[in-house]
């Protein structure tokens, strides 16, 4: 199996996490609009996964970077620094008081991030695929 | 989630007691009384007037009110002659062309709510008695003897209709009626044909084929000349109650009068009924009392409707009477048009108005009058108007009581008529929303909430609504149906027969189908744990600061004085103190030898508790180790050097102690924390001011106390902050801990116990907040009608799901408000907005308050502006833009105010008045809209949103706690301040007549109603100025102050002395009565302002002179010019 077949494969694997993460966030969303949870219990939850999902796609981002993976890297590049950003201004994590009023945001950001974790994953799966053929 | 809110089904809440509260205490003299007005023009130039024996006699009172309204009625204006012809048609004009005269008893006073001051008590004694004459051969007595209230504001309005009924003294109205030939058309068609029966059942027919009458109406409302308004206004109110008025209709049928078993209206026939008519639009003025037919529409309908609501004979089989109320509706108006003879309009206006309060149709205003704003002081005496009337159509209410509708003082809605769809809330512009004082306190006078106490508690089995008096009973009255989702429900059995005395008991007589405002006692199911007991725990900053400046030792007193007037009914109370500094210090208070035992902890890492228990402790139990602990403790600290203070980990600390339990704690804190967790930096940066950055001021610079104050509302823990402040305090990150678990916050700048005025400020509000009966582990839910949705919330909570507020207190008197958005059309004529609060009252029993507002549904822009409630909209607005300039920018905040305005402003003018697009001379709203112009100004000049750099962010996080926490009642006074001249008020002003303590006539905020030898006061309910002039006659300076001449008179934060001179007296009551007059337990501060005085202290006050110009920000008439350019260049 070539690198790059490895570091794609290791691309999928990841995807398929983030894309998890993703949906758990918007079931949960869902549920706090339907009231089948408190925004204590929401924030709480979510928030512990915040920071590892960023730190987990920097992190993919840069073993695509140090691969070489140039498509890949550009790709994962303005998440990255969005995420940068939101850290560096303390607006990463879910604030209780304020969830309402920001859940719309919330919603929209979660849904944006869940769509571009789905291209990545099928991006990743068809270049693993692709680097596997190749391979044999 | 421990907390006990968590309510059993779906936290339900029931309606509370309805109960109407007067919104002036009777006692409370409202500006207006006649005998009010500053003496008559001229006085000596120095304005000031000895002390006269004997009074003025009421014509000489009444005559010219000289400063104010700024003279006599002007003659027209040539151009305006159509509005003129206008408003002399309506009754309202009418007084206009009457110069004041000397005879007349009252001034003419633009104003229902005026009217209804003057009342003379001869007037309401006869309406008593009518009322009671009424009731009298009912079979049901009144429910909640309500009948017999005749005084209570809420039956006023009803009183209004009684002439109708048969058999009655019609001393005042029908005099009135037949003097006044409407304008030619519609005559005393109905009257003469059944004396004392309302004039609507006959006029109805005449009134379909008048179209002239109708067009008149219809028109766009005409512009009024500025003085004509201000004088003139309040006929109008009268004219439409008359013809709008379907109430009347309804009711006069025999079988009420009978006081026989009137005939069960059943819901759907209710509804069919008024849905069909044959109107287009759904909403149909007629049937309002007091309301003015939209134009178009107006009195048209009523031939085919007048069987809608009630036809005599139409199913009487059925059992249910009705409750006596009914009949006093019809009576709401009478007004035709034209009005001759001013006595007895003035008498009309007292009738309709005897009293402070609001009913279905208290105020006469019915018709949508434009004013110019343009050109004319504004009419700031408006701002005490009670808001525009609800109509409703007849028999909206299964009971008809007047109580049947929530009192504006418990919840009032921006739109007291609800657009049926969102387009058209859109395309007026005009925010919508509640504003809610659930738990306000009542006064000596005012009635109490009624309780429910046999735990019946009947609730839709779908949306969970509480059974209020706008469900309709179906099915033989088996079943009755909501009133928000239509869902049919059981009607307990308990609500006609009463298994434990065997007898059978009358459903009608339930106080929760009678009133609006109404609290059950809960059964178990509403808890999850027993109800709380009581808890304080005081959490004492003892570093250097704050000893030195006094607090430590008054506070000390203030709760030692206090302890006996803490709740403490089953003796449950709790109580604990905790002192802080460099350490936490806990204290036993629960020791054999009654002597406290200090304890210290020095871990501010991972504070503990010392000991599990003792340190909160039964009030009774620890009383005398309390008392010992608190004499003794301005000394304990008296030598501290100690300036670190650690109120994180202390908070942590407190946290662990009450969570177990819930309750209160109580921050006094004098510095600005700063060891360990929670530290703060002093970060005020004078360079930041007035940029865009200064938001960032504003929000809270610690996650720490955010993250706090869930933790606290999780557990029914509350804290509330007393911030003393000599620097920085940093109100802004530590009032976080309040807003978000129901609390308080108080500020005292540059306190000082030194001066007695700083700590008796202090001791009153600390003693008054101690005494205060809170709510505990309340939770609070907003229900409406099927299609709206509450959309966004203000105020001191944490927003638990959706629509569920959780308030682990409930402080009395804090206002919360609440936006509300569409999801869908509205095809019902009646909205109702249910709140319920779900809470454990401080005597130890879980209840549940449920306030009911019902409002009718409009498909016309028109009424939407007629029924626009300006303060309530300038309390949501100030709500809003505080939370805008916090989130996001001052300036982005003070635009919306303006555009706001702007956009209101633009509507009316293109869709309301004639002159639709194109540039206008002058600047048109409704009548009940014109002060909110003004409003807007005071909210952009105050300290909470002002521009420049002057401004502290501590005042300023203080302001906007103020904006988002007071209720209307002194949230419209904190934005436009109550000005009076004092130097030359009546003689009665400052003695005590038959409303209590008289105050002198509010007075425009303008700097040129100074004068340089007067003595003025201005109150915003946080502080009081005296401002006198530098030519004040030594006299003047003797009588009040007892000093010789006004270069001894000292400024400043002062206590009036106590002399024997009369003047000084009448200043002092007005000044107490002032302290005192609103619900609040602020109390507000004397400040004596010297004309050449302390430059700051001057300016301060002059802030406050909102129609001036003070820069950056325009006067009042260059703001209307603004707004005027902006609305003439834009489209609406």
């Amino acid at each position: 199996m070539s690198a790059e077949a490895m570091v794609f494969l290791f691309g999928v694997i990841v995807g398929a996490c983030l894309l998890f993460v993703k949906v758990f966030f918007v079931i949960l969303i869902s549920d706090l609009e339907v009231d089948y949870i408190n925004p204590i219990e929401l924030c709480n939850k979510l928030n512990q996964f915040v920071l590892p999902e960023m730190f987990v796609q920097a992190f993919m981002t840069s073993i695509f970077l140090v691969s070489g993976q140039w498509i890949a890297t550009a790709w994962n590049l303005p998440l990255v620094a969005y995420n940068a950003n939101k850290v560096m201004n303390g607006k990463h994590m879910f604030d209780a008081t304020e969830i309402f009023r920001t859940l719309g945001q919330h919603k929209k950001e979660c849904f944006i991030k869940l769509g571009f974790y789905l291209l990545s994953f099928f991006y990743y799966l068809y270049r693993m695929i692709l680097a596997l053929v190749n391979d044999s | 989630m421990r907390p006990a809110q968590a309510a059993p089904p779906r936290p339900g809440f029931r309606p509370p007691p309805p109960q109407q509260q007067q919104q002036f205490p009777p006692n409370i003299p409202r500006p207006g009384t006649p005998g009010q007005q500053p003496g008559p023009p001229g006085n000596n130039p120095i304005g000031y007037r000895p002390p006269m024996n004997g009074q003025l006699s009421p014509a000489q009172n009444f005559g010219p009110r000289p400063p104010i309204n700024g003279g006599m009625p002007r003659p027209p204006h040539p151009q305006d002659q159509n509005q003129i012809q206008n408003a002399m048609r309506r009754p309202s004009a009418g007084g206009s062309s009457l110069p004041p005269s000397p005879s007349i008893q009252r001034p003419p006073m633009p104003n229902g709510a005026i009217g209804s001051q003057q009342s003379p008590l001869l007037q309401q004694q006869q309406l008593q008695q009518q009322y009671m004459q009424q009731g009298a051969p009912l079979q049901r007595p009144p429910p909640m003897g309500g009948a017999q209230r005749a005084p209570s504001p809420m039956i006023r309005p009803s009183t209004l209709s009684q002439p109708g009924s048969p058999g009655m003294p019609r001393p005042y109205q029908s005099p009135q009626i037949q003097a006044r030939p409407p304008p030619g058309q519609f005559m005393g068609q109905g009257r003469p044909s059944v004396p004392g029966s309302p004039a609507m059942n006959q006029m109805v027919p005449p009134f379909g084929p008048m179209p002239p009458f109708g067009q008149n109406q219809s028109q766009p409302p005409t512009p009024q000349m500025p003085h004509q308004q201000q004088y003139q206004q309040q006929p109008p109110p009268l004219q439409d109650p008359n013809a709008g008025n379907l109430g009347s209709m309804s009711t006069p049928t025999p079988v009420a009068h009978g006081g026989a078993h009137k005939p069960k209206r059943m819901y759907p026939q209710g509804m069919d009924s008024y849905q069909d008519p044959a109107s287009n639009s759904g909403f149909q003025p007629a049937n309002i009392p007091g309301i003015p037919p939209p134009p178009g529409q107006n009195t048209l309908q009523p031939a085919g409707q007048t069987s809608q609501f009630f036809v005599p004979g139409e199913k009487q089989g059925s059992n249910f009477a009705q409750p006596g109320f009914q009949q006093a509706q019809p009576l709401a108006g009478q007004p035709l048009a034209g009005q001759p003879n001013m006595n007895q309009l003035t008498n009309q206006m007292g009738t309709m108005n005897v009293g402070p309060g609001y009913g279905f149709n208290t105020q006469a205003s019915s018709q949508l009058s434009t004013v110019a704003l343009m050109g004319a002081a504004p009419r700031i005496l408006d701002l005490e108007a009670p808001p525009p009337s609800i109509n409703l159509p007849a028999n909206s209410s299964i009971t008809n009581s007047p109580h049947a509708n929530c009192d504006p003082s418990y919840k009032r809605s921006t739109l007291n008529a609800i657009p049926a769809n969102s387009q058209l809330l859109q395309k007026s512009r005009i925010p919508f929303g509640l504003v809610i004082t659930p738990y306000r306190s009542v006064k000596e006078g005012d009635e109490p909430v009624p309780v429910v106490s046999d735990s019946i508690i009947a609730r839709c089995r779908r949306c969970r609504t509480y059974i209020n008096p706008f469900v309709k009973f179906v099915e033989g009255g088996q079943r009755w149906k909501c009133n928000m989702c239509f869902t049919l429900n059981e009607v307990p059995s308990s609500f006609d027969y009463d298994s434990q005395t065997q007898q059978p008991v009358d459903r009608w007589q339930r106080k929760e189908l009678n009133h609006a405002v109404v609290e059950y006692i809960a059964p178990a199911e509403y808890m999850v744990r027993p109800p709380q007991p009581l808890v304080y725990l005081f959490l004492i900053d003892v570093s250097y600061p704050a000893v030195q400046c006094g607090m430590v030792a008054t506070a000390a007193t203030t709760i030692l004085e206090s302890l006996d007037r803490i709740p403490n009914d089953e003796g449950r109370t709790k109580i604990g103190i905790i002192t802080v500094d460099t350490s936490i210090h806990f204290y036993n208070l629960n020791t054999a030898s009654q002597e406290p035992q200090m304890l210290v902890v020095s871990d501010l890492e991972e504070p503990f508790l010392p000991q599990p228990q003792d340190l909160l402790c039964n009030l009774k139990e620890c009383r005398p180790t309390l008392e010992a602990l608190l004499n003794r403790m301005s000394d304990m600290f008296k030598d501290t050097q100690s300036v670190g203070n650690a109120l994180g980990p202390a908070l942590q600390a407190a946290y662990k102690m009450v969570s177990p339990i819930g309750g209160k704690i109580l921050c006094l804190q004098a510095t600005l924390p700063n060891l360990e967790a929670g530290a703060l930096k002093p970060r005020e940066d004078p360079k930041l001011l007035g940029t865009s950055k200064e938001s960032t001021l504003l929000q809270a610079g610690s996650s720490f106390y955010k993250t706090m104050a869930v933790e606290c509302s999780k557990s029914q823990v509350c804290v509330d902050m007393f911030l003393f402040g000599s620097q920085y305090s940093d109100v802004a990150t530590l009032s976080c801990l309040p807003r978000y678990t129901g609390g308080s916050t108080f500020f005292y700048p540059a306190f000082t116990a030194a001066k007695s005025e700083d700590a008796l400020k202090f001791a009153h509000e600390l003693a008054e907040f101690l005494a205060q009966r809170i709510a505990l582990e309340a939770v609070m839910r907003v229900r409406a009608s099927k299609g709206l949705r509450m959309s966004a919330f203000y105020g001191n909570f944490f927003v638990r799901s959706t629509d569920l507020l959780s308030l682990p207190n409930v402080p009395r008197d804090q206002s919360y408000s609440i936006e509300i958005s569409y999801e869908d059309n509205l095809t019902i004529p009646i909205v109702c907005f249910q709140t319920a609060l779900l809470h454990t009252s401080s005597s130890g029993e879980r209840r549940i308050r449920v306030l009911t507002l019902a409002l009718p549904v409009t498909n016309t822009l028109s009424d939407l502006f007629l029924s626009a409630d300006q303060v309530a909209i300038a309390t949501l607005l100030a709500n809003k833009a505080v939370e805008r300039g916090m989130n996001s920018k001052l300036d982005d905040a003070r635009d919306a105010l303006t555009n706001k305005c702007v956009d209101i402003l633009g509507v009316y003018k293109t869709h309301m008045t004639a002159s639709s697009s194109g540039a206008t001379p002058n600047l048109q709203i409704s009548d009940n809209l014109k002060l909110l112009p003004l409003l807007t100004l005071g909210m952009l000049k105050h300290v909470a949103l002002r521009g420049g750099s002057q401004i502290p962010s501590d005042l300023r996080s203080y302001a906007m706690h103020l904006f988002s926490t007071l209720p209307s009642q002194c949230l419209i006074p904190y934005i436009h301040p109550r000005f009076y001249s004092l130097h030359n008020m009546p003689e009665n002003c400052g003695t005590i007549g038959d409303n209590g303590i008289e105050m002198p006539m509010p007075m425009n905020l303008s700097s040129e109603r100074l004068e340089r030898g007067g003595l003025f006061m201005l109150e915003d309910s946080q502080n009081i100025f005296l401002w006198i002039g530098r030519d004040a006659v030594p006299q003047l300076c003797m009588d009040l102050f007892g000093v010789s001449n006004y270069e001894s008179i000292r400024g400043g934060k002062t206590t009036l002395p106590s002399l024997e001179s009369d003047f000084n007296q009448r200043v002092n009551l007005i000044v107490g009565k002032t302290r005192e007059m609103r619900r609040s337990s602020y109390y507000p501060q004397l400040y004596v302002i010297k004309e050449d005085g302390d430059p700051a202290l001057r300016l301060w006050f002059l802030s406050h002179l909102i129609e001036d110009r003070a820069e950056p920000v325009m006067s009042y008439h260059q703001y209307l010019g603004h707004l005027k350019d902006r609305v003439n260049s834009g489209s609406f």
